[in-house]
C-alpha cells in the first residue's frame, strides 16, 4: 500500500522537473500543456537511462513507440510513457540522423517494446540497437528495406 | 494413360499402381455441345454454395447473408465452412500482399466448377486503400472474376442480386468458371 501511494504521488508534472534536474544536458524543450500531458526532447544516446529512471519513478506503461520522417536530414522516434497509477502521459521525442537512424532498444526495460520497435523498424527503417529480434512484424518479408512510411517512398500503386 | 507422376497444381504426386487417368476430354467436350449441358448448368446454378470467408468489414455483410432473415436457401445458396465444399468464393474485403498467397491457396483448394464474386470497393479496386503500400489492387488480373458488387459495404440484398446475376450468367454459359481439361495435363 505504501509503495502504491508513493507511486501515485510522483505521477504528476513534477516528474518533468526531476527529469530535467537529473539529465540537465539531455532533456530539453520541456513543456507541460496540461496536467495530463508533458512533452520533452531527449538526446537519443541517453534514452535507455531516461526510460530506466522513469520506470523506477512509477511510469510502468510504455504506451507506444512511433516514428516521424522529416526529410532531408532528420527522423524522430516518439515515445509515449504513462502509468497505471496516474493520469500523466509523457511524450519524449528523440531526433536521429536520417542517413543512419539508430537508437538504443528498450526491450530490457519494457518487455512490450519489442513489437513497437519492430513495427517502427519495418515502416521507417530506424534500427534499434540490441533489439533481440529486429525483423519485419506485419509486412511481407520481401518489403523489408522499402520503409513504406518514409516520405520519399515510391512504391505506392496509385500515387496521387 | 500417363507414366510417372501426376501434377495437381504445384504438387507432384506419384500414381498408385492399378490406377489410371484419362488424358482426353471427350466426355466433357461431348456434353458441352449437347443439350445436356443445359441440365448440368441448371443444377449448378441452383446449388451455389459459398464459402464463409469474411476478409474485411464487408465480411460482416457476408455473414448476414447467411442468416435466416434473407433465406438464401430458396436460391440454393448455402454457406459452407470449408473451401472443399464450396462453389463460390467471395473476395469480401481488402487483400494485403501478405494475405494474397493464402487466398490463392484457398482458391486452389476449391473444386471446379467454381466462381468468384468481388464484394465491395476494396476487392474491386482497392477502395479506401487503393494507394496503400500493402494492398493488392486489380484482383481481377489474378482471379477469374465473374461478378462485381460495388458498395462499401454492399447491402445483403445487393449481394443476393449478385448471386442472381451469376445464376443468369451460368444459364447463359457466359461465366468464367475454369473447367479443367485433362488434355492440358492438369487433372
Ligand atoms: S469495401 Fe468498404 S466495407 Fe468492404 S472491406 Fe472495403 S472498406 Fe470495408
Amino acid at each position: 500500500m505504501g509503495d502504491e501511494q508513493a507511486a501515485i504521488q510522483v505521477i504528476d508534472k513534477t516528474i518533468m522537473i526531476e527529469l530535467s534536474d537529473k539529465f540537465p544536458d539531455v532533456v530539453s524543450d520541456v513543456d507541460v500543456p496540461s496536467p495530463n500531458r508533458a512533452i520533452a526532447r531527449i538526446d537519443p544516446s541517453k534514452v535507455h537511462e531516461i526510460m530506466q529512471f522513469l520506470l523506477d519513478k512509477g511510469f510502468d506503461h510504455l504506451s507506444c513507440i512511433s516514428g516521424v520522417d522529416y526529410p532531408p536530414d532528420k527522423m524522430e522516434v516518439v515515445y509515449h510513457v504513462t502509468s497505471y497509477s496516474g493520469p500523466l502521459v509523457i511524450t519524449l521525442k528523440a531526433s536521429v540522423p536520417r542517413d543512419d537512424p539508430n537508437i538504443d532498444s528498450l526491450c530490457d526495460i519494457y518487455w512490450n517494446a519489442n513489437w513497437y520497435e519492430r513495427e517502427t523498424y519495418e515502416l521507417y527503417g530506424i534500427k534499434f540497437n540490441d533489439c533481440p529480434y529486429l525483423k519485419v512484424l506485419l509486412l511481407v518479408e520481401e518489403m523489408e528495406g522499402e520503409w513504406p512510411l518514409r516520405k520519399d517512398y515510391a512504391g505506392y500503386p496509385n500515387p496521387t | 494413360m500417363e507414366e510417372g507422376g501426376i501434377k495437381l497444381g504445384e504438387i507432384e504426386l506419384e500414381i498408385p499402381p492399378n490406377v489410371s487417368f484419362t488424358t482426353t476430354s471427350a466426355i466433357h467436350d461431348f456434353i458441352k455441345d449437347s443439350p445436356m449441358q443445359k441440365l448440368v448448368n441448371w443444377g449448378r446454378k441452383n446449388s451455389l454454395w459459398f464459402m464463409t470467408h469474411p476478409m474485411g468489414c464487408c465480411g460482416i455483410e457476408q455473414i448476414c447473408v447467411g442468416v435466416a432473415h434473407y433465406d438464401t436457401d430458396r436460391f440454393g445458396i448455402i454457406p459452407r465452412a470449408s473451401p472443399r465444399q464450396a462453389d463460390v468464393m467471395m473476395i469480401s474485403g481488402y487483400v494485403t500482399k501478405k494475405y494474397l498467397p493464402a487466398l490463392k491457396r484457398v482458391w486452389d483448394q476449391m473444386v471446379e466448377p467454381k466462381w468468384i464474386l468481388m464484394m465491395g470497393e476494396c476487392a474491386i479496386s482497392g477502395g479506401p486503400w487503393w494507394e496503400s503500400y500493402s494492398t493488392v489492387i486489380n484482383m481481377d488480373e489474378i482471379f477469374p472474376v465473374d461478378i462485381y458488387i460495388p458498395g462499401c459495404p454492399p447491402r445483403p440484398e445487393a449481394l443476393l442480386e449478385g448471386f442472381i446475376e451469376l445464376q443468369k450468367k451460368i444459364v447463359a454459359q457466359k461465366d468464367r468458371t475454369v473447367i479443367p481439361n485433362p488434355a492440358d495435363g492438369e487433372v
